[in-house]
C-alpha cells in the first residue's frame, strides 16, 4: 500500500462522505410532500464518495504525483509562514472580544509583519509605521466614513 | 429601440459626479492591482466590496466593474515592462510585449496594449448590450429543471478546466456544494449538519467562504517561501516611460481584423463558465499567430502578439457579465463577487432581471463601457504609481490585506461569526491548494449550491417524475453538454493519438442536435437538422481518413 498524499485526501473524503451520509438520517422527514432535506446532500455525497474511491485507487496505482517526503520537523519548517499567519489570525479572532478590532488589528498586523519580515530595529520601526498607517487608517474609514460599528473590545470600554 | 430608451433611463443614474469619481478611483485601483504580480483582480474586487455596502446598487456595481476593467488592463504594465505578467490574463502579452519593450520601444508596446484593451472592452460592451437582453429572453424559457441542469453543466465544465486534475476538480465542486448544505435546508429552513452548534444554523455566507478560499489561501501561498515573501512585488525592472498613444493607435487600427477576432474570442470564452481571461488571452494569441502573415515575428516583439491577448482579456469580462446578467449565474470569481454585491443591495439576478430592473442592468452595461474610456485615460497616471508600488514587499502586502479581509468581512453583516468562517475556509483553501485541488470549482459549488437545491425542490414540488430531466429540451441540452465536458480533458490529452478522439466532435454535434430539435419554433429545429447532418458528414469524413502509421502516432 502506498501512503501518498492522494491516499490521505481520498481517505478523508471517504470518511467525510460516510459521516455526513449517516448524519442525513438524523434530519427531519419531509413535510407536505416537499423534497426531503436529506435528498440534496445525499445526491452530493454519493458521487463524492465514488470519486474519492476512484482517487484512492489511482493513488495506489502509482498515478499520483510524486511528492518529496518530509519529516514532521521539515514539514513545519516548509509551511512555517502560513502556519504562523493562521495562528496569529486565530489569536486575533479569539482576543477580539477583549482587544477589539483596533487594538487587536494593530497587534495582529504588527506581529504578522515582524514574524514574516524580521525583528531588526529598523524593520520593527518600518512595521510599526505600516501598522499605524494602514490599521488606523482603515479603521477610521470604516467607523468614521462608512459608519460601520466595529468591535470595540472590553479593553477600550474600560478606559 | 428599447435599448436606447433603457440606456437613456440608466444614464442619469450613472453619470453623476460622485459615481464618476468612484469609478475613476476604482479604475485606478484596478489598474494598480492588475499591475502587481501576484495580486489578482479578484482580490482587488474583494477588497473593494466592503466599500460598496453604503453605496447605492448602481454606484457600488459601477465601482466594482471599474476595478474589474482596470485590473484586466493593469496586467499589461508589468508584463511589458518587467516580463512578469501582473495577472494570469496577461501571460501572452509578455511573449511579444516584453521583447518589443526591450528593443527600445516600451512606449509603443504599452500604447498598443492600452489601445487593444480599450477596443476589446468597447467591442465587448456593445456585444453585452445587444446579446444579454436576447439571452435573457431565452432564459425566460427556463424552468427550474433547466436551471438545475445548467448549474450541473457550469460545475462540470469548471471542473473539466482543471485539465489533468479533473477528478479533483469534480471533487472540489461537490465539496463546495456540500459546504452550501450546512446551516438550514432551503425548503423548510430546518437546521442541517449543525452538529449541535447553534451559530452553525446560519450556514456559511458565501462571501466569507469565497474570500477565505480564494484570497486568504492565495496570499499565504505567496509568502510560504520566506525568500519570496521578502521580494519586491514587481522586481526592480519597472521604470516609468511615456506611452506613445498616437503611433500605437495607428498600429492597432491597421490591424483591426485581429482586434475584432480576438475580442470575439474573448467574449465567447467569457460566456463559458469559469473559462475566463486566463484562457482567452492564450487562445487569442494562438489564433493571431496562426493567421498572421508575419508569424515568424511572434515571440520577438510582434505587434499582433500584443493586440490579440490584450483585446481578448478585456473582452472576456463582457462575456462573463452577459451570463451573470442574463441568467443570474456567475461564471467566474469576479462575477460571483458581483452577484454577492447585487444580493447585498437586494437585487436578485435572474432571466427577468434585465426587464425587472432595467435601470440597474443598463447602468451596469454603461459602466462597463465607460470604464474602458477611464482605463485609457488613467494608464499613464497609474504607470507612475505602479513603479512605486513594485518596491513594496510581498509580506507587507499580505499582512495588511489579511487584516483588511477580516475588517471587510465583518462589515458584511456585523457579526464575528463571518470572520470565523473566513478563517476556517482560509485554512481549507490553503490545504486544498497544497493537495493539488483547484479552488474555482469549489467556490462555484458554494455559490451555486443553494440555488441548485432551491431549483431541485421546485422540480420535485411539481412532480416526482425524474424523466423530466430528459424530456425538457434545455435540461437535456445542458446535461448532455455536462457529460461531454467531463470527457473533454481526456479528448484534449489524447487528440490525434487515440482513435476515439476523431469521433468526439461529430458525436458532440450529432448528440446535441437532439435537444435542439426538441425546442419550439422553426429556427432551432432547422439548426438541429444542420447540426445532425454536419455531425454525420464529419463522422464519414473521419472514417474515410487513412489510418496514420503507428510510428507517426507515437511521435
Amino acid at each position: 500500500m502506498s501512503l501518498n498524499r492522494d491516499f490521505f485526501v481520498a481517505l478523508f473524503f471517504l470518511i467525510l462522505s460516510g459521516v455526513m451520509f449517516v448524519a442525513t438520517f438524523q434530519l427531519p422527514p419531509p413535510m407536505f410532500g416537499q423534497m426531503s432535506p436529506a435528498l440534496w446532500p445525499r445526491i452530493i455525497l454519493v458521487p463524492l464518495a465514488l470519486l474519492a474511491f476512484v482517487l484512492l485507487i489511482s493513488s495506489q496505482r502509482g498515478e499520483a504525483e510524486e511528492q518529496p517526503r518530509r519529516s514532521l520537523g521539515e514539514w513545519f519548517g516548509y509551511y512555517r509562514n502560513p502556519i504562523v499567519c493562521f495562528a496569529l489570525f486565530f489569536l486575533f479572532l479569539v482576543t477580539m472580544p477583549v482587544l477589539g478590532m483596533l487594538i487587536g488589528g494593530l497587534a495582529y498586523v504588527f506581529l504578522t509583519l515582524s514574524v514574516l519580515g524580521g525583528w531588526k530595529p529598523r524593520q520593527l520601526l518600518l512595521h510599526a509605521v505600516i501598522t499605524a498607517v494602514f490599521v488606523v487608517g482603515m479603521w477610521a474609514i470604516f467607523t468614521l466614513l462608512l459608519g460601520v460599528f466595529l468591535p470595540e473590545g472590553a479593553l477600550l470600554r474600560v478606559f | 429601440m428599447d435599448l436606447f430608451q433603457n440606456l437613456a433611463a440608466a444614464a442619469p443614474q450613472l453619470f453623476t459626479v460622485s459615481t464618476m469619481l468612484l469609478m475613476m478611483v476604482g479604475t485606478l485601483a484596478g489598474l494598480l492591482a492588475g499591475a502587481i504580480p501576484g495580486f489578482t483582480i479578484a482580490m482587488a474586487v474583494v477588497l473593494v466590496l466592503p466599500f460598496t455596502f453604503t453605496m447605492s446598487a448602481v454606484q457600488g456595481l459601477a465601482t466594482m466593474i471599474a476595478v474589474y476593467v482596470g485590473g484586466l488592463s493593469g496586467g499589461l504594465m508589468s508584463g511589458i515592462l518587467t516580463g512578469i505578467p501582473g495577472t494570469p490574463s496577461s501571460v501572452a502579452t509578455t511573449f511579444d510585449g516584453y521583447p518589443l519593450a526591450r528593443s527600445g520601444k516600451p512606449g509603443l508596446a504599452l500604447g498598443i496594449g492600452v489601445w487593444s484593451s480599450f477596443f476589446g472592452g468597447v467591442i465587448a460592451s456593445i456585444v453585452l448590450m445587444v446579446v444579454a437582453p436576447q439571452l435573457a429572453l431565452i432564459g425566460l424559457e427556463f424552468q427550474p429543471v433547466d436551471y438545475f441542469a445548467l448549474i450541473i453543466f457550469a460545475l462540470t465544465v469548471t471542473a473539466s478546466l482543471a485539465g489533468d486534475q479533473m477528478l479533483k476538480g469534480l471533487m472540489a465542486a461537490l465539496f463546495g456544494l456540500l459546504v452550501a448544505t450546512v446551516g438550514s435546508d432551503v425548503v423548510f429552513g430546518q437546521p442541517r449538519f449543525t452538529f449541535g452548534i447553534d451559530s452553525a444554523t446560519q450556514g456559511f455566507a458565501f462571501l466569507p467562504v469565497l474570500v477565505g478560499l480564494f484570497a486568504f489561501s492565495r496570499l499565504l501561498n505567496d509568502v510560504r517561501d520566506p525568500e519570496a515573501a521578502h521580494k519586491a512585488l514587481g522586481g526592480h525592472d519597472a521604470h516609468a516611460v511615456n506611452i506613445d498613444y498616437i503611433h500605437s493607435a495607428k498600429e492597432v487600427l491597421k490591424r483591426w481584423g485581429n482586434v475584432i477576432r480576438s475580442s470575439i474570442i474573448g467574449v465567447f470564452v467569457g460566456v463559458l463558465p469559469a473559462a475566463g481571461s486566463t484562457i482567452s488571452n492564450i487562445l487569442a494569441y494562438d489564433q493571431a499567430k496562426k493567421t498572421s502573415r508575419e508569424h515568424e515575428e511572434f515571440g520577438k516583439g510582434a505587434v499582433d502578439g500584443i493586440i490579440a491577448p490584450e483585446s481578448a482579456n478585456n473582452a472576456t469580462a463582457g462575456g462573463a457579465l452577459i451570463v451573470m446578467m442574463a441568467l443570474g449565474l456567475p461564471g467566474d470569481i469576479m462575477t460571483a463577487i458581483m452577484l454577492g454585491a447585487l444580493l447585498i443591495h437586494d437585487v436578485i439576478p435572474s432571466p427577468s432581471f434585465i426587464s425587472d430592473e432595467p435601470v440597474i442592468a443598463y447602468s451596469i452595461f454603461l459602466a462597463f463601457f465607460v470604464a474602458n474610456f477611464m482605463m485609457l485615460a488613467l494608464q499613464s497616471v497609474t504607470l507612475r504609481g505602479f513603479v512605486l508600488v513594485t518596491k513594496v514587499k510581498m509580506y507587507m502586502l499580505t499582512a495588511v490585506i489579511l487584516f483588511y479581509c477580516a475588517l471587510g468581512i465583518f462589515a458584511l453583516n456585523n457579526v464575528g461569526y463571518d470572520m470565523w468562517t473566513l478563517f476556517i475556509f482560509g485554512v481549507v483553501g490553503f490545504v486544498l491548494r497544497a493537495f493539488g485541488f483547484p479552488i474555482v470549482p469549489m467556490v462555484l459549488g458554494v455559490v451555486l449550491g443553494q440555488i441548485a437545491e432551491a431549483r431541485l425542490s421546485q422540480v420535485f414540488a411539481r412532480s416526482d417524475d425524474i424523466t423530466i430531466f430528459l424530456s425538457r429540451p434545455w435540461s437535456l441540452f445542458f446535461l448532455l453538454l455536462a457529460a461531454f465536458s467531463i470527457f473533454f480533458p481526456s479528448y484534449q490529452k489524447h487528440r490525434g493519438k487515440a482513435a476515439w478522439t476523431k469521433y468526439y466532435p461529430p458525436a458532440l454535434l450529432f448528440v446535441m442536435a437532439l435537444p435542439v430539435f426538441m425546442m419550439p419554433g422553426f429556427i432551432r429545429p432547422s439548426i438541429a437538422v444542420a447540426m445532425a447532418v454536419g455531425g454525420i458528414a464529419l463522422a464519414v469524413m473521419r472514417l474515410r481518413e487513412p489510418a496514420r502509421p503507428k510510428e507517426e502516432v507515437q511521435q
